[in-house]
This record gives structure tokens, C-alpha cells and sequence, in this order.
């Protein structure tokens, strides 16, 4: 059978996901003291709504904004507010935390448990919006606001491609918690009054694609569709492509084309959140790489330290050249292992000094595989040659801000080129120029 | 905390490292080596492996200090374009040859760009250009396989399909001739993901399909000569080959085309190496035109009309190009040397023509064997600047029927004036009883001396092979002319008297010595050396006088002739003699 998957681009990339993909969700014990950033999504930081000394329950809001694109953040420990102030986040930026002083009492928030089958849309939306349900596939962006698309909206995708090396959090929620995944996509539908809804599985997880697809065939609407095993299949464009043959135009978002894209552990969180009426305060990420003893999928409270989550997996064999948050296309270093777990973080990498490989920046040899391995159409040799030379404006024509930061054309470049760095690099001083004048 | 922040982006990377790629493509060459080696004998091992030892030396003096085995090959880069270099020499130059061409390639093909990745030309063809523009006659010695004889290469004798040319022991450079081995390594490259398909195809079929139009044979075209080896690995060269998909195929195609086209209407038998290098030149062009319509453009109509229409003018102008070259071309200039059939059948007058390999020289005749009605071959003279290879025809006499270059590398508007008609007919009719002379047979064209002469002496020495080829043992019965035994002779030369011995053995002359003479040490020893050598071999006094010796050269000649008057029997005992000899 021929698979699905976006035509353009793209490239196998190891998978090793090995290590932690037959192994059964294990739940992480509450932090000593949760530390919850105000700014864990895409949008304007929270402003904190308790203050020091307060009591707080799990799953109680501790801050929010008025800003329409944001999200806001909840207590995942209850017992008391013991500081607002900066601290060391995964970025090795400071950030302002609401930081918990848990009492071990375990107290959940009194929420108002519903069905999202005897809601309006409007509430489902609100409700989203309250739990502070962001993507949580690795970008952050609130949910809400994707739920209340400018355009119409015919199709759901729930995104189960998992296309990062070593992840496998969203794989064992599909296998683990099919109904919740359902009943998300199915509240997400209803929320917008989408007829279809589709599941989009990389072919390298079958036992995912065929307990989803026992699910699916319940609700007509709902279809699990399996997937080339491509890097990045789980690219928003990229997925839509695949699964919908609809291309997202430049610039656009995808409710341009009719449909959003939601991640897998997005509509399980929907799901709980509905259920228990209170906010998002655990998720589920992959402890993996070979510097960790014992490699697994966690449920961790949101605003666990690093250091803790990495030793109830069994500590570290040895120090490591560097820890990742995020798999290892798009992950960034984790610079203070005391930083706190937030919502898009999907894994945490431990890897061996030989598994990674630094820049290098050896001459390009015009291989072009970056060129054909882009799953835009751009041209990464180019546009980072243009960036490192200060030329934005040019690089602009070339489609500089298309540029999806997948990765890939610095994992393929033989020379070890940063790539995509400067790519990055070169659309951030675009962006300030812009927003400077 | 701080200095960590470098590390963004992806931490994993590929395994396909620079490195890695050049030396899988010297991997890829290998097979090609190797089929070098076989059919061209040890002499392919070492000319390779000079080339690639010069091209490391080279890049390791300029760019790798300090040495240790590690550094001194660097990337792998130089070993290739060495390899590379070595390859696409004929086996038979001499050892400097590709010192010459790889520290060319590295240093003006490579290192004065900025080195690997800033280069616009492949070095390894820049090498191969500058030898073939400066050391022409080395360059065009073509080894037939298992000897060291020069042959044609396929494309000067193109005939039918031919299996050799699939294995490769025709004529040719070292790693171009075997289409299996070459095949073999584009092929692992292409696996590896090293090379795509756009360029070699592209190149192949535009070829293919050139060649088609132009009525050669198409085939061949593809399979004989450097196009195959130049599709595979040199057009594919990463560096300077465009980066956007289109670019690499219009790349690709525009070498194919060019290829045949330079092979048409140049002298250079090989003209794929300057359609490469040319193409190379327009990759910047290429590149910008072919910018890809990215994912979900707007624009994308508009851009993807741009790049059709690109591609659909630049096929037009080629189309036009084709066409009226084709058009003010006549048919019958048409010469092997530019990639087209002999024409065979129309100059034997049949198409039931045969062939005959008689020491090492291929003979196309008609008619039987022991009396032929017409005979066709080639031959070749040194000209002015390079070898001239002429297609002859004649019939059982050896009367000349037909006559036409096939290439050579003489000056136009000098010495290819001997391509010319009014030349070449003064030939048709003449017979080869005595040898042709310049000004009594033939009268040789102004500006163009030296080629008209190396034009009579190609004649002269190709009909002597072909009346010995086949009336060799009549030619045995030709009267005796001398009977047996040691004559003194002596003649008037630049310094006084000069005498000679010479031995006469089975009728023969067997040898001449040179016993006393008083010319001027320093300018006479060439003649000393040489004449009485090329009288033995001649079986004749009248050979060619050595340049700057020429009056000792004629003193000797002399001389002999003096001593061969005292042998040369009368009428009678010649009959007797050569009686006595044909039993």
C-alpha cells in the first residue's frame, strides 16, 4: 500500500525510538516545590492572579491575561505560593515564576466536571481557554484561539505523526488513551462545527494506528489515516498536505484551507480538562537517550525541576555533553538542569558526546540537499549565506519567513553547515526590523 | 551557562559527512580504474596514480601544514579531482603529463577560487582543458587496449554497434572507455544518494537525442567516447553543478547537447569536456532562473511560468541553432572525427562491405579477399600541431578512389586547408607505384605545407601497408636488386668525404655504417644517427633528410646509393636471382 505523506522534501532520519516506545506511561511524583513559568506558550506571559502566602489547589488557575492570544498557567501542586519571582527556565533565559511549596496533600481543585456531547461550541471553546490548553507538541500556541478560526472549518487533524527521533509520549498516549484522544477531537470538531475529523499516524508506530483505528470506526467521521515514516510528516503544512492533498498558502494559517491540526496529547488534555473541569497541570514526555539509565515515558506536573524528572528515570550514566528539551531536530539545549518542566515540553535527550554532532561549518560543496530536502521549496544554502551577510531584505524575497525550522537542512548538510541557525537567526532580526520600523 | 548557547538547532546530524561522499566517489572510480588497467596494461596504474599523488602533494603544500597522513588529504577533495584527472588521460602520455594536469587542476581549477565549494569549473576538466590546449598530440594518442599501439578512438572509426564498447577495450583514456564499469560506480553513487538522476540522464538523452537529429549515430554517441564517464562523474560534481532540481536538469541537458555539438563542428574529437566547463559557467545563470516555487506560494503560477518558459525558450534557441547549422552544413563533410559514421557503404559501393584486422589495422573491403574491388581505411600523420587521421579508398590496384580528414588539429584557415576539395581531389586516380611526391603528384596547398606534406606521407606509408597487407607475398617477388655481400661508398659531404659500408643480406639492405666522415660534431650526429637507420628500414636510400643535418643527411644518402651502384645486378641475373628466390 502506498502511504500518504507531503510530496515535497523531506528525508528519513533515524528514529531510535526503541528505547522508550514499548514502555507503559510511569507517573513522576510531585515536585517539593512546582516552579510555573507565566510564560509557557506563544502569546503575552500571564500576569499572576495569587500572591505570596496564598493556598492553592491542583489544577487552580494562578495566573492569566487579557490578551486574547494567551494561555493561562495552573498550580500542579496544591500547598502554598512561596514566590514570584525570576528563575533559570529551559532556554537559560530568566523568567517570572510562580514557585509552590507542596504541601503533599494532593488536593485537586474543585472544577465543574461536564460532557463535551451537552456543551456549545462557545463553552467547549471556553472551557479550553480556562484549562490553558496550548499545543503541546512542542509549539505552545493556545488552543482557544485555533478554535475560533476567522474561516470555516470542515477538518480536524489530530497530529500523530511523531516524526522527531527518540519521541514517543504522543505514540503511548494513542496506545493508552485512545477514547480520551477521540473524545478530544470529537469536543474540537463539535467546538467548530467540523464534519470530519482525522488521525495522522507515522506508519512506524502500527500498533497505534490499528488501537486508533479500532476506535475510529465507531464515529463515522473520524478516520485514522497511516503515514510515510518522512521527516517532518508532523509539520502543521506538511501533515495537512498528506492527509488533506491541501496546501496551506504562504503566510497563511491552515484555516485558510478548512482545518486545523492539533496534537495528539492536545486533545487528551481537551478531554481531561472537560471531564475535571480544571486546568492543565501534568503532561506525558519521553525520557530518553543513552545517557539515561533508565529511558521511559513520564507524566510529569507541570513545573517539575529537570534534574528531578531525569532522576526518576535513574539518574544520568554520566555527565553529558548537553541536555535537549524537545527531540533532537528541533529541541534546544537545556543550559540549567534546574529549569521546570513547562507544557510543549514533549522529551527531555540525554545523549552520548558521540551521538551529537556539533557545526562544524566546513564549505558548502552545493550538494544540494538541503535544497532538495526542504519540505518548503526553499533554498538553505542560500537564504543562510544570505542571513550570515546581513542581507534579511534579500533573503526575504527568497521566502526567508516560510521557513517551518524543521531542522532538516542542517541535519542533511555533509559539511555540517548551521543551517538552520542562521535561517533562525536571519527571521528574528527580520522580525525586529519589522516591528522596529 | 554561558558558551552553551551555540548548540541550537538540530544536535543529530547525517552521516553522509564531505568526507564521506569523496571518498565514496573515489570508490565509485575504482571499477573504471580498473577496467583501465586491463585493457591498457600498467601503464593506466601509474599515470592514475601520479595524477592523484601530484593533486594531494599540491593541495597539501598550500593549504594542509603541518602534515601528518591525516591532514594531508584533507576532505578527500583532491585525491578525487586527481583520480578524476588521471582517468581521462590517454594511457600513452608520457609520465609528466599528469603532474602537469593536476597541479593545473588544483591550483587554477581549485585553490585560487578559495578552495573546495568556491570553485566555478571542475578542476579536474580545467586540468584536462589546459593539456589538451598545450599538449595537444599527447592528448589525442589514443592506446588501443592490450597494446601500445595509438588507434582511433571509436569515434574516429564509428561503424556498427559494437559489444567492446559496452566492456571497453576500444581505444580511448584510461577510465572512460568500459560503459559496465562506469555504470557500475554511477550506479553506487546513486544509491548512495551521492548523484541524481537529472544530470546524467538529462546529459545522456539530450545526446542521445542530439545525435539523433543530426543523423549520427546515436548510440554511439552515448556509449563511445568521454560522455558517458563526463555524465557520471564530472557533470554530477556537486560544486559546480546548480543546486534547484531544474537548474541540475537544464545543466544536464545543455551538457548532452553541447557534447555532440562540439563534436560536430570542432576539431576536438572529445567535446565534452569544454560542454561541461562551458555549462559550469552558466550554473550561476541557472540557479537563479530555476529558484524553486516554494510550498504554498501565491505567486506560484507566475513563478512556474517563468521557469517553463525558460526552459521552453532555451529549448527553441537550441532547436533554431540545430536547425540552421544542420542546414548550411552539407552532408558529405560530415567526418568521423566529429562523431558520424564512415561512410562506409557509400564509398565501397556496397553495403556488403567486410572487415579485416591485418596487423593491428582494421581494412573494410569488398569483393574477395586475395582481389579485392575496393578497400577502405584509416590512417594518420603527424601534422602541424597533431595527429591527421584521413579515410582512404582504393581499389585492387591500389588506385585511390576516394579520400577524406577525418580530423586533425592544425590551425584553421592554415593547415585545415587541407580539408579542402581542391586538395584532396588531386589525389583521386593516383596509384601507388612510387611513392607520392609533393609538386610532381600532388600540389600542396599555400599556408598549409606542412599538412599537405604530412597528407602524401600518410598516404605513401598507409598504401605501402595496404598493398604489403594484402599482396604481401607478391611484393616479395619484386626484382632483386642487389646481390648479397659488403660495398663500400663514399660521397661529398658538409665537412668532406663521407664513407659508408653497407651490408647487403637476402637482397636487402641490412646495413649501413657510417665509417668516416668530417662533419660538424653536434649538428651531423642526428643524421649519422637516424639516416642509416631509416635506409634499412626503407630498404631504400631515399628517405627524408634529418632537419638542421641536412646536408650530412643527403651525404649518406649518397654515399649508399654510391655503394649500392657496385651492388645493383644486371637485367639478366636479376631474372636468375629472383628466380632463384621464388622457389
Amino acid at each position: 500500500m502506498l502511504l500518504k505523506t507531503f510530496p515535497r522534501g523531506g528525508s528519513d532520519i533515524p528514529q531510535r525510538k526503541e528505547a522508550t516506545k514499548n514502555k507503559a506511561i510511569a507517573v513522576c511524583p510531585a515536585p517539593k516545590r512546582a516552579v510555573i513559568s507565566v510564560n509557557q506558550h506563544i502569546g503575552t506571559p500571564c500576569e499572576p492572579v495569587v500572591d505570596v502566602g496564598d493556598s492553592v489547589k491542583i489544577g487552580q488557575k494562578i495566573g492569566e491575561s487579557a490578551a486574547y492570544i494567551s494561555a493561562p498557567i495552573h498550580a500542579s501542586v496544591s500547598g502554598e505560593v512561596v514566590g514570584i519571582e525570576d528563575y533559570t527556565v529551559l532556554d537559560g533565559t530568566k523568567a517570572r515564576c510562580i514557585v509552590i511549596e507542596n504541601d503533599g496533600l494532593e488536593q485537586l481543585y474543585a472544577g465543574e466536571s461536564s460532557d463535551y456531547t451537552k456543551m456549545s461550541p462557545q463553552q467547549i471553546v471556553l472551557v479550553i481557554k480556562d484549562a490553558g490548553i496550548v499545543g503541546m507538541g512542542g509549539a505552545g500556541f493556545p488552543t482557544h484561539v485555533k478554535l475560533s478560526p476567522a474561516k470555516p472549518v470542515d477538518t480536524v487533524i489530530i497530529n500523530g505523526a511523531e516524526c522527531e527521533p527518540y519521541l514517543t509520549c504522543d505514540h503511548r498516549l494513542m496506545v493508552q488513551q485512545p477514547a480520551a484522544i477521540i473524545d478530544g477531537l470529537k469536543a474540537m470538531m463539535k467546538a467548530l462545527g467540523a464534519k470530519r475529523g482525522i488521525i495522522g499516524i507515522e506508519n512506524n508506530k502500527p500498533d497505534a494506528v490499528k488501537i486508533m483505528k479500532n476506535m475510529a470506526d465507531i464515529s463515522a467521521d473520524i478516520s485514522v489515516v497511516p503515514l510515510k515514516v518522512k521527516y517532518p510528516q508532523g509539520a502543521e503544512k506538511q501533515l495537512i498536505k498528506a492527509v488533506l492533498e491541501r496546501e496551506v498558502p504562504s503566510g497563511c494559517l491552515p484555516a485558510e484551507v478548512g482545518c486545523i491540526v492539533s496534537n495528539v496529547h492536545t486533545a487528551v488534555s481537551v478531554t481531561e480538562a472537560i471531564n475535571q473541569g480544571i486546568g492543565l497541570y501534568q503532561r506525558v514526555l519521553t525520557v530518553s537517550g543513552s545517557l539515561i539509565h533508565d529511558p521511559r515515558n513520564v507524566l510529569v506536573r507541570i513545573g517539575t525541576p529537570i534534574k528531578q524528572v531525569i532522576d526518576f528515570c535513574g539518574g544520568m550514566i554520566k555527565p553529558p555533553p548537553v541536555v535537549i528539551a524537545g527531540g533532537p531536530m528541533t529541541g534546544k539545549p537545556i543550559v540549567d538542569l534546574s529549569a521546570p518542566v513547562v507544557k510543549c515540553l514533549s522529551g527531555i535527550l540525554v545523549l552520548r558526546e558521540d551521538e551529537i554532532d556539533f557545526e562544524r561549518n566546513d564549505p558548502c560543496i552545493r550538494c544540494a540537499r538541503c535544497v532538495d530536502s526542504c519540505p518548503i521549496g526553499l533554498q538553505p544554502n542560500f537564504l543562510a549565506d544570505l542571513c550570515e551577510k546581513g542581507l534579511i531584505e534579500t533573503a526575504e524575497d527568497y521566502h526567508i519567513m516560510d521557513c517551518i525550522e524543521c531542522g532538516l537542512c542542517s541535519f542533511i548538510c555533509p559539511a555540517y553547515r548551521g543551517l538552520c541557525n542562521s535561517i533562525k537567526k536571519g527571521k528574528t532580526a527580520l522580525k525586529m526590523k519589522k516591528s522596529v520600523g | 551557562m554561558e558558551g552553551k548557547q551555540i548548540l541550537h538547532g538540530p544536535v543529530i546530524r547525517t552521516a553522509d559527512t564531505t568526507k564521506r561522499i569523496m571518498w565514496d566517489v573515489v570508490l565509485a572510480l575504482i571499477p573504471a580504474w580498473i577496467a583501465g588497467v586491463i585493457f591498457f596494461g600498467v601503464q593506466a596504474v601509474w599515470i592514475v596514480i601520479l595524477s592523484t599523488f601530484t593533486a594531494v602533494i599540491t593541495e597539501a603544500l598550500i593549504l594542509r601544514y603541518p602534515f601528518t597522513l591525516k591532514t594531508i588529504f584533507g576532505d578527500g577533495s583532491s585525491v578525487v579531482t586527481g583520480l578524476l584527472l588521471g582517468l581521462i588521460l590517454p594511457s600513452t602520455v608520457p609520465w609528466w603529463i599528469p603532474i602537469i594536469g593536476s597541479v593545473f587542476a588544483i591550483i587554477l581549477g581549485k585553490l585560487i577560487y578559495g578552495g573546495l565549494g568556491n570553485n566555478i569549473f571542475n578542476p579536474a576538466l580545467v586540468g584536462r582543458a589546459i593539456l589538451a590546449l598545450g599538449f595537444t598530440s599527447h592528448m589525442v594518442k589514443y592506446a588501443a587496449p592490450f597494446d601500445a599501439v595509438t588507434q582511433a578512438t571509436p569515434l574516429m572509426v564509428m561503424r556498427k554497434f559494437d559489444w567492446s564498447l559496452i566492456w571497453g577495450n576500444v581505444g580511448g583514456c584510461i577510465g572512460e572507455t568500459s560503459v559496465i564499469a562506469i555504470l557500475l560506480g554511477g550506479l553506487y553513487l546513486f544509491y548512495r544518494g551521492h548523484i541524481g538522476w537529472r544530470i546524467p540522464l538529462g546529459c545522456l538523452v539530450t545526446a542521445f537525442a542530439t545525435a539523433w537529429l543530426w543523423g549520427l549515430d546515436p548510440w554511439m554517441a552515448v556509449t563511445a567516447g568521454g560522455l558517458l564517464f563526463a555524465a557520471v562523474f564530472m557533470a554530477t560534481d556537486m560544486v559546480t553543478s546548480p543546486v534547484t532540481p531544474m537548474g541540475r536538469l537544464l545543466f544536464g541537458c545543455g551538457c548532452g547537447f553541447l557534447t555532440i555539438f562540439l563534436r560536430r563542428f570542432t576539431a576536438f574529437p572529445e567535446g565534452v569536456t569544454f560542454a561541461v566547463l562551458i555549462m559550469n559557467a552558466v550554473v550561476p545563470l541557472l540557479d537563479r532562473l530555476t529558484v524553486p516555487v516554494i510550498f504554498g506560494a501565491s505567486k506560484s503560477r507566475e513563478q512556474r511560468f517563468r521557469t517553463t518558459a525558460a526552459v521552453v525558450v532555451i529549448i527553441i534557441i537550441a532547436g533554431c541553432v540545430l536547425a540552421v547549422i544542420n542546414k548550411n552544413v552539407p552532408e558529405h563533410k560530415m567526418t568521423a572525427a566529429e562523431g558520424v559514421y564512415l561512410p562506409l557503404a557509400e564509398t565501397l559501393g556496397s553495403e556488403d562491405y567486410q572487415l579485416a584486422t591485418i596487423e593491428d589495422k582494421v581494412y573494410y573491403y569488398v569483393g574477395d579477399y586475395e582481389a579485392p574491388e575496393k578497400v577502405g581505411f584509416i590512417g594518420s600523420e603527424q601534422g602541424y600541431h597533431g595527429p591527421i587521421y584521413f579515410y582512404l579508398v582504393v581499389d585492387g590496384s591500389g588506385s585511390i578512389l576516394h579520400l577524406q580528414i577525418l580530423s586533425h588539429s592544425d590551425d584553421p584557415g592554415l593547415g585545415s586547408l587541407v580539408t579542402r576539395d581542391t586538395f584532396l581531389d588531386q589525389f583521386i586516380g593516383l596509384n601507388y607505384e612510387n611513392d607520392l611526391t609533393l609538386g610532381a603528384d600532388v600540389m600542396g596547398v599555400t599556408g598549409a605545407t606542412i599538412s599537405s606534406r604530412a597528407v602524401i606521407s600518410g598516404i605513401n606509408t598507409e598504401l605501402q601497408r595496404f598493398i604489403t597487407a594484402f599482396y604481401g607475398d607478391n611484393e616479395k617477388e619484386e626484382p632483386i636488386k642487389w646481390i648479397d655481400g659488403v660495398y663500400a661508398g663514399q660521397a661529398n659531404s658538409f665537412g668532406g668525404i663521407m664513407q659508408v659500408e653497407v651490408t647487403i643480406g637476402d637482397g636487402r639492405i641490412a646495413d649501413v655504417k657510417i665509417l668516416e666522415h668530417q662533419d660538424t660534431v653536434g649538428i651531423s650526429d642526428e643524421a649519422i644517427l637516424l639516416i642509416p637507420e631509416r635506409i634499412v628500414t626503407a630498404n631504400n636510400p631515399d628517405v627524408d633528410a634529418v632537419a638542421q643535418a641536412t646536408v650530412s643527411s643527403k651525404g649518406i644518402i649518397a654515399a649508399v646509393k654510391d655503394a649500392l651502384s657496385k651492388a645493383a645486378v644486371s637485367d639478366l641475373e636479376s631474372d636468375a636471382v629472383s628466380g632463384k628466390g621464388a622457389q
